[in-house]
């Protein structure tokens, strides 16, 4: 009983235990939340990382022939079939991707050497609108709104947005349309309507070599946004056959086939394995055996390097970070030191009245679990709270100092993204607690190793 | 009057009815490592400690008092021999055991009264019951330790003291929390170690008048130490120390 009493009035009496105390209440609110806002940030930056890019991709490899079978077969709507009849698939889409040039007229200013002679690249992705829009975000990058400041507009009419644009006025034979990423079409001043001339090369499937390069003018239908720096920047859609057509593909050449999954987390391993072995019975795939062929793989497999490396930084910073809870575990180590020595005579009167030493030592450790359960529980408070509304804190913060600490261009973001993980923050609780009575059991034994002779002759 | 009488123990012990020996030293040494040498403290002491008995144990500093009352009080170990309490040879004990029997069976009053800075009186004198029991019993006895405690301070003259902390109260004042601390869970033993020693003559008659009332009523086994020879007087049993053993057993009728 004494233990509890004790431990609780020592608390109290003893103001020091308070420095204790709010160091694990900064350590554990400052952890809470640089955890929340590292989380948000990496979950926007995996958001960013996958862009428009489907859970599931299947991009075969059209000019190796299948062991036995010759040469994979090119038939996009037999493949959609056997992808789309598997229960686990939501929606697939077919692209077709390439690489080009655009050079367009009425540029105000040139950024660098490449805009000064004309010409950008160009990620040119030849979709079908329908199941893109089924399979992919693209719709709503093309509903969200312009970025504050730039001149770019959306397509007239988002579900039709192939369409000749309103008010278009050709200059020779009227263009096909194309939908431009934001960042691009605002670098080149492109409003809806302009026209741009892309150039590409291909190459002769029959000799392996390049053609003459090609050139061909589009119109501007409308532009998307969708946050995803590089896709925003290089990405120009088409319509899928126009696509083809341009670079003398059949209609229903694609380079890849995007699937989305009703359950990514769980399906994502089983189907890529199954869609792998489908598709190779059905001759447009190679063995999934094969180590050289990867042809159906997660968006995660896809982006493997980026992501490993987000994962990587948020374990550093975990590791980093636990330096301030030792940090907080030292302050009550010193604190609990200092205590005992300043309390040998009490340790002392406590041995004498029948206080065993394993009761001592448990005395001193509750003293450091109160600390600890008080500044960590003050801490959570305070910590998802702050993360909660660490965006106004911000603004306030800015507004008072008169200085712009998190600069939301910078990192395209329109506010600060924070996420509260509830078994980081458990972690966290429980890391605070451990590394306290870690620290706490030194000072503790040490009382628990006095003699009480000894003490009780300390005045 | 070390010269009164040098027998042993077992020819001045009341010899009308068997004396129950209440706490017993048998052949005991202490010695500490000073440096790399040994120094022995005691040097074989026999004391034994009976029913109701008022022992003073009496020498020049450095005769090895403190250290037998020490051993007495099971708070150091001997070099050598045994120490019982209640016939339970207490160093065969474990270290729990040991301290439960130091918990019920032995009442320490110090010179410095050592009561906890951060405590009332009232809680001060509650304390060895809170170390007896566990949170859940005490707190189903408490009423009954807290009214013990209470009718024991009020008795003792602090009943507008109990919620002052030792350090707003007197010398005289600590030391009589201290007694009711000593005496709260009815041990049969109290060991005094110079109890006015810190205080001025009259506070300390005071002190010593209710200890000594106490003894008698609740007849305890005093062992007191102290240097002050009208103390001694009131003992009816006084032992003499000299360089770590015993010199003089003696036994006198109190004079009331």
């Amino acid at each position: 009983m004494y233990r509890f009493f004790l431990s609780l009035r020592y608390l109290r009496a003893r103001k020091t235990n308070w420095i204790g105390m709010a160091g694990i209440f900064v350590g554990v609110t400052a952890l809470i939340l640089i955890l929340s806002i590292m989380s948000g940030f990496l979950n926007e930056s995996r958001k960013h990382l996958r862009g428009n890019l489907s859970d599931v991709l299947v991009q075969p490899m059209l000019d190796y022939p299948i062991k036995g079978k010759g040469a994979p077969r090119r038939d996009v709507d037999a493949l959609l079939e056997i992808v789309r009849s598997d229960p686990r698939v939501a929606a697939s889409a077919p692209q077709m991707v390439w690489y080009g040039m655009i050079s367009a007229e009425n540029k105000e200013f040139y950024a660098s050497d490449q805009e000064r002679g004309g010409l950008a690249v160009a990620n040119l992705v030849g979709i079908d609108v329908e199941a893109e829009f089924a399979a992919t975000d693209l719709r709503e990058s093309m509903l969200r709104e312009p970025a504050p400041g730039t001149t770019t507009q959306r397509p007239a009419d988002v579900d039709d947005p192939f369409a000749p644009p309103p008010g278009y006025q050709p200059r020779g034979f009227p263009a096909e349309s194309i939908i431009v990423g934001e960042r691009l079409g605002a670098a080149w001043g492109l409003q809806r309507g302009a026209e741009v001339e892309i150039v590409t090369a291909t190459i002769d499937p029959e000799s392996g070599r390049t053609r003459d390069p090609i050139n061909q003018t589009f119109v501007v239908a409308g532009t998307f946004r969708s946050s995803h720096n590089s896709m925003d920047l290089e990405r120009i859609y088409f319509d899928r056959r126009v696509l083809a057509d341009w670079l003398g593909r059949e209609d229903d050449a694609f380079s890849q086939v995007l699937v989305k999954l009703h359950d990514y987390e769980g399906d994502k391993r089983a189907i890529t394995e199954d869609l792998g072995v489908k598709l190779h019975q059905a001759g447009f795939l190679h063995s999934p055996e094969s180590p050289l062929f990867d042809e159906v793989k997660t968006w995660e497999a896809f982006r493997r390097t980026l992501l490993a490396a987000i994962e990587n930084e948020k374990s550093l910073m975990g590791i980093m970070l636990s330096l301030v809870m030792i940090v907080a575990g030292f302050c009550v180590f010193a604190i609990l030191s200092m205590m005992v020595s300043e309390k040998r005579r009490d340790i002392g009167i406590l041995c004498a009245l029948g206080g065993t030493p394993k009761g001592i030592m448990s005395l001193f450790l509750l003293i450091a679990f109160w600390e600890a359960l008080i500044g960590a529980s003050l801490g959570v408070v305070a910590g998802v709270w702050g993360a909660l509304r660490i965006d106004s804190i911000e603004r306030w913060l800015s507004a008072k100092l008169n200085f712009q600490i998190f600069d939301r261009k910078v990192y395209l973001f329109d506010h600060i993204p924070s996420v509260i993980q509830v078994t980081g923050v458990a972690w966290i609780v429980a890391g605070a607690l451990v590394c306290t009575l870690a620290f706490a059991m030194i000072p503790a034994w040490r009382a628990a190793k006095l003699d009480p002779v000894e003490a009780l002759r300390f005045e | 009057m070390v010269d009164s009488s040098t027998e042993t123990n077992e020819q001045t012990a009341p010899s009308q009815e068997a004396p129950e020996r209440v706490l017993a030293a048998t052949g005991v040494r202490r010695s500490f490592k000073v440096g790399d040498r040994r120094l022995e403290i005691l040097h074989g002491v026999d004391l034994e400690l009976y029913r109701a008995e008022r022992l003073c144990l009496m020498g020049s500093s450095g005769a090895g008092k403190t250290t037998l009352l020490n051993i007495l009080g099971l708070l150091d170990r001997p070099t050598e021999g045994e120490v019982e309490v209640e016939n339970v040879r207490v160093w065969q004990l474990g270290q729990a055991q040991r301290s439960r029997l130091r918990n019920a069976k032995i009442g320490f009053v110090f010179q410095f009264y050592h009561l906890l800075a951060e405590l009332s009186a009232l809680e001060n004198a509650l304390l060895p019951a809170m170390i007896a029991h566990s949170a859940a019993t005490f707190r189903s006895k408490r009423a009954g330790y807290t009214n013990k405690a209470l009718e024991m301070l009020t008795r003792f003259g602090l009943a507008e003291r109990l919620t002052h902390r030792p350090g707003q109260l007197s010398g005289g004042e600590q030391q009589r929390v201290a007694i009711a601390r000593a005496l709260l869970l009815d041990p049969p033993i109290l060991i005094a170690d110079e109890p006015t020693g810190n205080l001025d003559r009259a506070t300390g008659e005071k002190v010593l008048d209710l200890l000594f009332e106490e003894q008698e009523t609740r007849g305890l086994s005093l062992l007191l130490v102290t240097h002050d020879e009208r103390l001694a007087k009131r003992c009816e049993r006084i032992v003499h120390m000299e360089d770590g053993l015993i010199q003089a057993d003696s036994r006198t009728p109190i004079p009331h």
